[in-house]
């Protein structure tokens, strides 16, 4: 029976009312993003949130490694035990060993190279998350803000440049890779000096823009910052040349080369903390 | 509903949100996170096709600004595709509820296309051209998903649904 006042039909909003409603909303706040960087207060919000899930998540990887490298310790015991028997896995163990602590050398030594450049403090931080944006390559790393990050700092690892730390967070971090599509550093070519561009391509790979077509430049090269943007320090590797296209139409080669660091690899980053240039008034 | 009362009791939908938020951030790495499938998403349709009073566009909404935070993505992107997906579900709800599990997978998969589609061309439009076609990946692991867990739902349940046909 109908009541004045009241509706006989409730309606609530059909679906694709409420759709149109939420794509509205989400086309907003997509807007707000990109275009005016309002939803900074959001983000960090979340990750002050998720930031202990994070860390506690992590434990189950570790707990992992640490099983595995307990077997890994007791199949080198069983060696071991096997080489007092026999001399030439003996000897082929201790050839490991020597190998391995090589490696091990050679990478405190790169370490080193770069702590003795003056003007700069270095951040240890290790591997958090990794973000999976298919629009840009992204990791999260577990020092932020309190540790004294901010935008724009480069990171790196023993073997060369990994990225650049796009947003910082109160405890965390987040670094855009230099394999990242849009990713772009100023580098040299280690042999002749001549300076360049690095772009990233996504999926692991770089390539070096716009080098005429007369450069000298061979597969194999090394690709080095070029330190004249005042935010990479000079001679970080970046990237070795794995592959040189002369395209008929178009002034410039297409060089492309991989990344030197261990994008995919490295669980541990060093963050180069330069004391701020002063940059001169025109 | 085919379903006994509790099992869409507030205290499950929300443990099984938290549990998928849990598992999209464990540290995957590699190949793993190009196939990893989306967990969220499909936790959300699940409810969405069980509990459509519970859950619905609202709820994904949020859950999808939740994935953009955990992909740093730009805001937006996911809770777009996840609102699409409701729509799907929402819009063949009767339908898929007929199916048994392989063939609710199978219908499922357009769905999960169209959201994963919706993420691509706003992240197209909103940041820079895609590069492959890596990105559609993850439809097929969650389609693998969605079977498993319709498998195990009709384990769970499975008097319930065979009585409701």
């Amino acid at each position: 029976m109908a009541v004045p006042g009241q509706l006989t039909f409730a309606r609530r909003l059909g679906p694709t009312a409420r759709l149109a409603i939420w794509l509205a909303i989400g086309v907003a706040c997509v807007v707000l993003d990109v275009r005016y960087q309002a939803m900074e207060g959001l983000r960090s919000g979340l990750s002050m949130v998720l930031h202990p899930v994070r860390v506690a998540l992590r434990a189950p990887a570790d707990v992992a490694n640490e099983v595995a490298d307990f077997f890994t310790r007791h199949r080198l015991l069983q060696q071991q035990r096997d080489a007092l028997l026999a001399e030439r896995s003996r000897l082929a163990l201790t050839a490991n060993t020597a190998r391995d602590l090589k490696r091990e050398n050679d990478e405190l030594r790169a370490l080193l190279a770069l702590q003795a450049r003056p003007g700069q403090q270095l951040v240890r931080a290790a591997l958090l998350y990794q973000g999976h944006d298919w629009f840009g390559q992204k990791i999260v790393l577990d020092r932020g803000a309190t540790a004294g990050l901010r935008n724009g700092l480069p990171v790196v690892d023993a073997s060369g440049l990994m990225g650049q730390i796009s947003q910082v967070y109160p405890g965390s971090s987040e670094v855009t890779l230099v394999t990242s599509p849009g990713q772009l550093t100023p580098v040299m070519i280690e042999r002749t000096g001549q300076r360049g561009l690095v772009a990233g391509l996504g999926q692991g790979l770089l390539e070096l823009r716009y080098m005429p077509s007369q450069t000298d430049v061979r597969v194999g090269d090394r690709l080095v910052t070029s330190g004249i943007d005042r935010i990479y320090p000079a001679a970080v590797p970046v990237a070795r040349v794995t592959r040189i296209g002369r395209p008929q139409a178009g002034p410039y080669l297409r060089i492309e080369g991989l990344p030197l660091a261990g994008l995919e690899r490295s669980r541990a980053a060093l963050i180069l903390v330069a004391q701020p240039v002063a940059v001169q008034q025109p | 509903m085919s379903m006994p009362r509790e099992t869409g009791s507030w205290s499950r939908v929300l443990g099984t949100l938290a549990l998928a938020v849990g598992l999209t951030q464990l540290p995957w790495s590699g190949w793993a996170l190009v196939v990893r499938p989306d967990f969220l998403l499909v936790t959300v349709l699940f409810w969405v096709l069980h509990r459509p009073e519970r859950i619905g566009f609202g709820w994904a909404f949020c859950l999808g600004l939740l994935a953009d935070f955990q992909d740093g993505a730009v805001f937006g992107q996911h809770a777009i595709a996840y609102a699409v997906a409701v729509y799907g579900v929402l819009f063949l709800r009767l339908r898929l509820l007929q199916f048994d599990p392989l063939r609710q997978a199978g219908q499922l998969f357009p769905i999960l296309l169209a959201a994963q589609l919706t993420v691509l061309l706003v992240g197209w439009l909103a940041v820079r051209p895609p590069v492959g076609l890596a990105i559609l990946l993850p439809v097929l692991t969650s389609t693998a998903l969605w079977f498993v867990i319709a498998l195990w739902q009709r384990a769970w349940h499975g008097k319930g649904m065979r009585g409701a046909e």
